[in-house]
């Protein structure tokens, strides 16, 4: 067990599911929601040490909940990766202010979030 | 002439006659009374002076009335017809009016000459306004607009479409200033800058936002200059091509694109995620991975719908769809729609409450196609409507018109108003809907599709924001 708390947020059932697996497996706490706004209320919960979130989601897209973890003191500092189905590259100014450290673009490899994930948490520990 | 000569030659003997005998002495004198004695040859000199006289007089008289006959047909040559000829009035004046004559038939045949220039000039003409009027309703008839000024920026003409497009009033807009015609200042100054750049062998082509009464559309302006006589600038040729639609379309295109990508992309996602979990043993005991094979399953199922709608928009827009009508009962397949459907529901906690009436009543249709469209209404429905709400399904039959109807209402979100006569155009998506759930804007599209263009039948909606929305569908009965 790490005792790192992830949380995921997806309005993909199937998505939410499989990462949150392959998560636990890894030995990770994982917390999830389905849309921005649960991600949101969950955020401020639990403060986990690293979000996952979807771009598109009801509610709050993944770009508006990051900005708004930004905005409060509590929860500035928790790092967020981005999956994506838009297919292209998300411009700097799209992400800014918005804590969003990588992007992955679906369908993506879960081995390869895994591995992202751990390099987020280390550079974000170190 | 020889008259002139001879009445000449006769007053000059006469006077020379009269002059001799005035020379003469005479040897005596006649006496006629006491008062009066004459000498002869005096009375013979005066005889002759006064015969010279008359035959003078008369030879004159004779020429002023010729001259004046001659006078009066000249006063007449201009309505004299063509090859007619001055009569001469005195022989005397012969010489003159054959000159004259000579004339009159020497202007003739310049008058001839200029008449027949006269002729082709007016064919020229005639042609020339024919080929005018010819360019003008090519240029009227064209739908892009067209303004053509001239070197001094005054319009030589315009089309129905520059005056909807700039708001001017045609009839008065010839040789009218560039800018008494139209306020668009960019428009002017394009015209300007072309005009100064006197570039004849170029196009300038540039994209403009016009403010037109009915409201701002986009138009790609091409600009020419045009080439006078001895290549000096003639003017600006302006052809405005509305391509606001063309955008529009640009735009939903790739929308469309980038929505179906986004639609292909997230089955794709998970197939792909499960299949690596399996491979990698992350999937613990059977139970779990026979739920892997599962979601692997329904999202290639899913993604397999999804091409299909794509595909059969495509093939009932070209006509190219192969259709098979069969009767059917319209209950029946709601039924079978509602079975597949309810494993999403109940994942929403939403009822859905069959109002269907029994399996009696048929309608002629494609079953595939007609199931396909029922499904998406169903799909719609769920999509829609929060955790907790109620999805009806229900049939309408109509004995005295002979239809049967299907509709499905929903608790759901509800369409405003504004979007409302827009929810089956392709690719057209309600904001707030947007916001609420995924999808391509094509679903829709689809099921209007099918049951509009391939089943001739009815679609329907009906929708309050907030309370929730029935869609159906009306198709004709069967016996």
């Amino acid at each position: 067990m790490t005792g790192k708390t992830i949380l995921v947020a997806d309005d993909e059932s199937h998505i939410l599911s499989v990462v949150s697996l392959k998560l636990r497996n890894a030995g990770f706490r994982v917390v999830t929601a389905r849309n921005g706004r649960e991600a949101l209320e969950a955020a401020q919960h639990e403060h986990p040490d690293l979000i996952i979130t979807d771009y598109h989601m009801p509610e709050l897209s993944g770009i508006e909940l990051c900005r708004a973890l930004k905005q409060e003191p509590a929860t500035a500092n928790i790092p967020a990766i981005m999956l994506t189905a838009c297919g292209y590259s998300l411009e700097p100014h799209d992400t800014e202010n918005s804590g969003i450290l990588c992007m992955l673009s679906k369908p993506f490899s879960p081995r390869q979030l895994l591995a992202m994930v751990n390099e987020v948490l280390h550079v974000a520990a170190a | 002439m020889r008259r002139a000569t001879f009445i000449l030659i006769l007053c000059f003997i006469l006077l020379g006659g009269g002059l001799m005998a005035l020379s003469f002495a005479p040897a005596t004198e006649l006496e006629l009374g006491p008062f009066f004695r004459f000498r002869p040859n005096r009375i013979a000199a005066m005889v002759l002076f006064l015969f010279a006289g008359f035959v003078g007089m008369a030879g004159m008289l004779s020429l002023s009335s010729a001259c004046r006959r001659l006078t009066r047909g000249l006063s007449n040559v201009q309505n004299l017809g063509p090859l007619h000829r001055l009569p001469s009035p005195h022989p005397t004046l012969n010489p003159l009016v054959n000159a004259f004559n000579g004339v009159i038939a020497s202007a003739e045949e310049e008058v001839a000459a200029a008449r027949l220039r006269v002729k082709e000039i007016e064919i020229q003409l005639k042609v020339a306004t024919a080929e005018r009027q010819h360019a003008e309703a090519i240029i009227y008839s064209i739908s892009d607009a067209v303004l053509v000024t001239d070197p001094f920026d005054e319009v030589v003409l315009a089309n129905d479409s520059a005056a909807r497009t700039f708001n001017f009033d045609l009839s008065r807009a010839s040789r009218a200033p560039i800018h008494d015609v139209i306020c668009d200042s960019t428009m002017i100054s394009l015209i300007r800058e072309m005009r100064k750049s006197d570039s004849r062998s170029g196009r300038r082509i540039v994209e403009h936002k016009v403010q037109t009464p009915s409201g701002e559309r986009i138009y790609k302006v091409t600009l020419s200059c045009v080439a006078g006589r001895e290549d000096t600038p003639a003017g600006v040729v302006a052809v405005l091509h509305d391509m606001t639609r063309e955008k529009e379309v640009a735009e939903m295109k790739n929308d469309f694109v980038s929505n179906v990508s986004h639609e292909l992309r997230t089955p794709l996602a998970s197939i792909k995620a499960y299949a690596e979990m399996l491979i990698d043993g992350e999937a613990s005991d059977d139970k779990t991975r026979t739920e892997f094979y599962e979601v692997i399953q329904n999202e290639a199922n899913r993604l397999g719908r999804l091409i299909d709608n794509i595909l059969n928009i495509s093939r009932i827009e070209s006509g190219l769809i192969k259709i098979n009508k069969t009767p059917l009962s319209l209950m029946v397949l709601l039924k079978e729609a509602v079975e597949v459907i309810l494993p999403q529901a109940r994942q929403k906690q939403i009822e859905i409450v069959e109002q269907i009436a029994p399996a009696v009543d048929q309608t002629r249709a494609d079953r595939d196609m007609l199931y396909e469209s029922i499904l998406n209404l169903l799909s719609n429905a769920v999509k829609y409507t929060p955790e907790g709400g109620t999805i009806t399904v229900q049939t309408v039959v109509d004995e005295s018109r002979k239809k049967i109807a299907a509709r499905i209402s929903d608790t759901g979100v509800g369409i405003p108003p504004k979007d409302l006569a827009f929810v089956f155009d392709k690719f057209y998506r309600a904001e707030t809907n947007n916001r609420m759930a995924k999808g391509t804007g094509l679903g829709l599209s689809l099921v209007k599709h099918i049951i509009e263009t391939v089943h001739h039948g009815r679609m329907f909606v009906e929708s309050q924001v907030g309370k929730g929305s029935t869609f159906g569908f009306e198709l004709d009965l069967v016996e």
